[in-house]
């Protein structure tokens, strides 16, 4: 029984730690979504809710500017102008991911961790529309916060 | 969309068999170079998409032809990704490049990989993949060897 309760407060801790995403799920915020103006496309970026590489949260870039943080059960999404744009996170090597965007469109962007050489570092992909939304109904949205 | 990755496991296993009727490389070699494979691949030196420059034209008419695959196609590109079309997936025509009619994905989204990843669509001519258009970048990848596909037309 001992053991159990230094597992949970070990476990309870190294979330507290490492930071996983707290928030409203989307459940809870999506009617506060707004509708995309007109011309514009729109982004959401998540992260399935692991303990695997909790602790490696970087920046997430949208054609060199930061849009978000990726966390772990976290999601955030950003709306532009329909074009061509490039997606990366800021870690050890740098894994780029280029994709268009039309207007009236959403594209999903998957972003999890692998093993680097020296440390951890962040993957993004394209996920399929359906499996990426069925992903973020249980995450909590994870806006970027100004510093 | 399923993608297979090169299994780093497979891989080091491959260069790490030695069989001493077959081998004519020591065993420190085969070490050697299965662990500089070991630390490309966790280091994230994965080959780059070779492309070039191409010049899309968008189908001008509108609705477009969507297809569907017949059966099962693997495209394995030069950076060692194999990439799986699945039989009964959709494809609407978007346009052309000069290699070929380009289509791209219906209700789901197709990439390819190499040092980076890149969305893609399908450059089909004569019946046969030739490459992919990377919508993201106006650029061409051409595969190695051209694979058979086969279309059915739904609309």
């Amino acid at each position: 029984m001992i053991r159990r309760l230094i597992l949970a407060a070990a476990l309870v801790s190294t979330a507290a730690l490492t930071g996983c995403a707290t928030g409203p799920k989307y459940s809870e915020m999506s009617s506060t979504i707004p509708a995309m103006k007109a011309g514009e496309g729109r982004v959401y970026f998540f992260r399935s809710d692991s303990m695997l590489g909790a602790a490696i949260q970087p920046e997430v870039r949208l054609n060199n500017v930061v849009v978000g943080e990726s966390k772990p059960g976290g999601f955030f999404y950003v709306d532009r102008p329909a074009g061509s744009f490039s997606a990366a996170a800021s870690t050890e090597t740098e894994k780029t991911l280029s994709f268009t965007l039309d207007a009236g469109e959403t594209k999903y962007v998957r972003t999890s961790p692998s093993m680097g050489l020296l440390v951890g570092r962040i993957q993004l992909e394209l996920e399929d529309p359906t499996k990426a939304m069925a992903e973020i109904q249980k995450l909590s949205f994870t806006p970027l916060v100004k510093k | 969309m399923a993608v297979a990755r090169p299994q780093p496991a497979g891989m080091l296993r491959a260069l790490v068999h030695i069989n001493p009727h077959e081998s004519c490389m020591s065993a420190s070699a085969r070490v050697l170079i299965a662990t500089a494979a070991f630390v490309a691949l966790l280091s994230g030196c994965a080959s780059p998409v070779r492309t070039e420059p191409v010049s899309f034209t968008p189908l001008a008419t509108q609705p477009a032809q969507v297809v569907q695959l017949r059966q099962e196609a693997t495209a394995t590109l030069a950076t060692g990704y194999p990439r799986t079309l699945k039989a009964g997936s959709q494809w609407r025509l978007a346009g052309s490049v000069a290699q070929g009619q380009v289509y791209r994905p219906v209700n789901t989204v197709f990439t390819i990989e190499g040092r980076h990843v890149h969305e893609a669509y399908l450059v089909v001519s004569s019946g046969k993949l030739l490459g992919f258009y990377l919508p993201g970048e106006a650029q061409y990848a051409a595969l190695e060897t051209p694979v058979p596909l086969s279309f059915g037309d739904l609309q």
